[in-house]
């Protein structure tokens, strides 16, 4: 029998993607990661990898290095289920396993005869070049530094991220006909006026190369360094001089980087000084435990004051702080004790609490420093033509973040330029059967990235990768853990004979007795009125943000109500009025 | 229908059981349950080294027979672990899936053996002591070996080390600067626990790092410590305690190396207290944070966050004659002072 597929671009669908799929919800770049670990799990690792491609363009590179914030929402971890789904370590193995084809070199479009200059080849620039070029634009990279990859190359330390597979999925990106321009600093080497009179638009995706001082007494003394210049050095193989004592100050990837480079380059206590606390640390559980296996020690709640000494640094003085409420953009408040003043000798100290972009002249409305003002959710800024992208207007943020604004940004160029659409997101319904997946897996310990072991053996060769990949059974042991959110499962209550064996046999409270459904202004379900008296029931259902896929209320069904549909958001290429998947 | 109060008391250690059988007292009205995943009653863990080394029978071990925490009005679940809370809707989810509602909540959640992450590698290849069945373990063990290796250098370490050099064992004790985490160690203490060590007629090696361990029999270990190979029977891990709260993570609590409270040991959230092992208690006067070791402050700081939870408005205080000052950070504890 021939299965029903629909595409649906209705607002409920979404929310309902929203709700019942939180891992592919929270993606930036909206990855179909249900998907692609089926396909692992089927060894078809050539399509786990594409379906990775189409939506965040790097998975050799997101596979590595990713902040995974898929792993925090990822239902697997919910209080009484136990840890995540190593979805990112599953996106490393499908890059890892696949078979290299050769690629297509052409998109689905033909060439539009319009050209867009892309001001910065790091991740958001790199994903809204690919996306042009899939969709007909001939795209110009302007890239300052000797390279492309941008943060990827000069701020991430190739121990994180070898460098040839950055340069493999750069290549990829060029293979669709986007040319990069290295060593070309715009606002030196040419004006920004320039690019907008010769190409139809220009996107500024620069990024953040300016770091933010800590503005305290002490800071120009030799020896204290900012973080991103520092890594910039380590990464161009060029490492400053340090000495033995390292404070590192800051609590992102940059600080956590820059306090592992310096033990490979001749520190020999290096600790990582916190305002908050390690339980508010952004950075991944797995960034914290390598770090702390090679030797960088963890100190939390404590706020530098100044940085001690006369020609050369001694310590840092800092005061005590206390945690507060979290703020609306995630981060807890905190505040100084005073009178808590304590010194922590030190002989380097380096500086990473953040970065911002470099003004470049430009026309138009300016914000803050000197910034292009760009309204963030068209990413257009003030002068016709001119579009921005990635941390260059949302300020330091992650490699998947910026990734999923540089193709946002794509799309709206294309659609200023044209007047049409070329994707578009749909959710895709497809009828689906009961999976092969065990209840036991249900229980299988997540599977742990193998590393370099001893940590000390890092240190020999300390551009070698510590990260050694899972091996292919490993892999397939992680994809069985996933629930396959994707799956919606169903009661069609006009053949149900309310037996209730699905409600005794579901392991949590997934299926419910109900007097009402509770609907929004979309018609989405948001939530339901249980009851527990008989007479008020009027519908038995599936709460699909409960439901862990087990299939256990489908097998004992004694009437077979109950239904599995696969539920995906995935883009959709419209082309001269038909449409097909991407 | 008269609101009854729910109080709940996670961990039975001497914090926890303390704090329970005080709420039995203090809130006689009240229920009051006491979730533990161990099993059995309360026993006193700083014993547990002289249990090994045989001064002590089980038994004595035990702070309160199991029928006593009837009497208290207390209801003992053993062998439960808790898995989640929400404290603004004050739940605890446990590990079978059951939500248990409460008014009051005191976590006393104690510690679990700390394997610091750069040896992580060799776990499985070392003996921590923290339970009674640790403890079981160590003497099931030392029945086969005659020589053990000490790695660390924490206030447990010094008593098992004592322990079996009663029982005639020979003990090598890798010592490091990790000692006392997570304090750092200064100079003067690192030496003088090492000459204390050496008086006593332990081989100590200071600040050497293990390259590897090897298992080469069942009761037979190569330990390659800066290129000389020690052979031991067995190996004993040492590093502390590290407050046993992982999966308080994210709940909405503030946590730091413990779970940060106020000098009332109050978590911020109305109703719930930390105390023990697991608590990182702010003290005002101090300007700073403190933690808490060894069992009779324990037992205190039970007693305090139980009063506290019915009503009472008690500080937690330094035990000033028992402070254990290391570079200006303060520990309380009643151990140091007795090896």
């Amino acid at each position: 029998m021939e299965r029903q597929v629909i595409y649906s671009t209705e607002p409920e669908d979404f929310y309902y993607m929203d709700i019942n799929v939180p891992c592919q919800a929270a993606c930036p770049a909206a990855t179909n990661i249900p998907a692609y670990i089926r396909c692992l799990f089927e060894e078809n690792y050539g399509r786990s990898y594409d379906i990775n491609q189409v939506a965040n363009i790097l998975p050799g590179v997101l596979g590595r290095i990713c902040s995974r914030p898929c792993e925090d929402k990822c239902r697997h971890g919910e209080p009484e289920l136990g840890r995540p789904v190593n979805i990112c370590h599953i996106k490393r193995a499908a890059a890892d396993f696949r078979q290299k084809a050769p690629l297509s070199k052409k998109g689905p479009f033909a060439s539009l005869g319009k050209a867009v200059a892309v001001i910065g080849a790091g991740p958001a620039g790199l994903a809204a070049a690919h996306d042009l070029c899939t969709i007909g634009f001939s795209v110009t990279l302007y890239e300052a530094l000797e390279k492309a990859g941008g943060m990827l190359r000069y701020g991430i330390p190739e121990f994180r991220l070898p460098r040839p597979i950055l340069d493999a999925e750069i290549q990829t990106i060029q293979d669709m006909g986007a040319l990069i321009k290295t060593g070309v600093r715009i606002g030196n080497d040419l004006a920004v006026g320039d690019l907008l009179r010769d190409y139809d638009a220009v996107l500024l995706a620069a990024g953040c190369y300016r770091s933010i001082p800590l503005s305290i007494p002490g800071e120009a003394l030799p020896g204290v360094y900012m973080g991103l210049e520092f890594m910039m050095d380590v990464c161009q193989g060029r490492p400053p001089v340090l000495g033995d004592r390292v404070l590192v100050i800051g609590a992102g990837f940059t600080a956590f980087d820059c306090a592992r480079s310096a033990l490979r380059h001749g520190a020999a206590d290096v600790t990582i000084c916190l305002r908050r606390t390690e339980e508010d640390l952004v950075v991944t559980r797995d960034e914290v435990l390598e770090a702390k296996k090679e030797g960088v020690k963890i100190e939390s709640l404590m706020l530098s004051r100044r940085i001690e000494g006369d020609k050369k640094i001694e310590g840092v003085s800092f005061v005590r702080t206390r945690p507060g409420e979290v703020r609306a953009d995630g981060k807890r408040e905190v505040t100084a004790i005073e009178g808590s003043d304590f010194v922590v000798p030190a002989d380097t100290v380096i500086v990473a609490v953040g970065q911002r972009p470099e003004p470049i002249d430009i026309m138009g409305e300016k914000v803050g420093e000197g910034l292009p003002a760009a309204d963030k959710n068209a990413l257009r800024a003030s002068v016709k033509g001119l579009y921005m992208a990635g941390d260059y207007v949302s300020g330091p943020s992650t490699v998947i973040e910026a990734i999923g604004m540089g193709r946002r940004a794509a799309e709206r160029i294309a659609q200023d330029l044209t007047g049409r659409r070329f994707r578009e997101k749909v959710v895709r319904l497809e009828d689906a059967e009961i999976t092969d997946r065990q209840r036991t897996w249900d229980y299988l310990p997540r599977q742990e990235m193998p590393t370099v072991q001893p940590a000390e053996d890092r240190f020999g060769a300390p551009h070698s990768e510590v990260e050694t990949g899972l091996s292919f059974e490993q892999a397939k042991e992680e994809a069985k853990r996933c629930y396959l959110c994707y799956l919606h499962y169903e009661i069609d209550i006009s053949r149900c004979i309310y037996c209730r064996y699905c409600i005794d046999v579901a392991p949590r409270d997934c299926i419910k007795l109900v007097h009402e459904v509770k609907t929004n202004e979309m018609g989405a379900i948001t939530g339901f009125v249980e009851t527990t008296r008989w007479e008020d029931v009027n519908a038995i259902v599936i709460d699909n943000s409960r439901c862990i896929r087990c299939g256990e209320c489908m097998r004992v069904c004694p009437v077979d109500c109950i239904s599995v549909t696969k539920i995906e958001l995935m883009e959709r290429v419209v082309q001269e009025g038909k449409t097909h998947e991407s | 229908m008269n609101h009854r109060d729910h109080f709940i008391v996670i961990g039975n250690g001497p914090a926890g059981n303390q704090a329970a059988l005080t709420l039995g007292e203090k809130a006689p009205e009240a229920l009051i349950t006491l979730i533990s995943k161990n099993h059995g009653s309360c026993y006193r863990p700083h014993l547990l080294p002289d249990y090994i080394a045989g001064k002590i029978p089980e038994h004595s071990l035990y702070v309160c027979p199991v029928d006593t925490y009837k009497e208290r009005g207390v209801r003992l679940r053993s062998g439960q672990t808790v898995v989640g809370l929400n404290p603004r809707e004050k739940e605890l989810i446990l590990d079978h899936k059951e939500i248990v509602r409460f008014s009051g909540l005191v976590i006393a959640l104690g510690g679990k053996p700390r394997i610091p992450e750069p040896m992580l590698v060799f776990r499985d290849l070392m003996f921590t002591l923290k339970t009674l069945e640790d403890a079981k373990v160590w003497i099931e063990k030392l029945s086969h070996v005659d020589s053990v290796m000490m790695i660390g250098g924490d206030l447990t370490s010094l008593a098992v080390t004592k322990a079996l050099l009663s029982l005639d064992k020979k003990v090598t004790f890798m010592l490091n600067e990790d000692a006392f985490w997570p304090l750092r160690c200064d100079g003067a203490l690192f030496d003088e626990v090492s000459r204390r060590l050496e008086d006593r007629g332990v081989e100590v090696l200071a600040r050497q790092r293990i390259r590897s361990i090897a298992r080469l029999a069942q009761h037979r270990y190569d330990i390659e410590v800066n290129g000389r190979k020690i052979q031991a029977g067995m190996i004993g891990a040492f590093f502390g305690l590290v407050p046993d709260i992982r999966f308080l993570a994210g709940c909405g609590l503030r946590i730091d190396r413990g779970i940060l409270v106020d000098e009332y040991l109050n978590s911020g959230f109305e109703g719930i207290y930390a105390t023990g092992d697991c608590a990182q208690v702010y003290h005002p006067e101090l300007r700073d944070y403190w933690v808490s070791i060894g069992h009779n402050n324990a037992v205190n700081l039970g007693r305090l966050a139980a009063m506290n939870l019915v009503g009472g408005r008690i500080r937690a205080e330094v035990a000033k004659e028992r402070l254990f000052d290391i570079q200006g950070i303060k520990i309380n504890t009643s151990w140091w002072t007795e090896f």
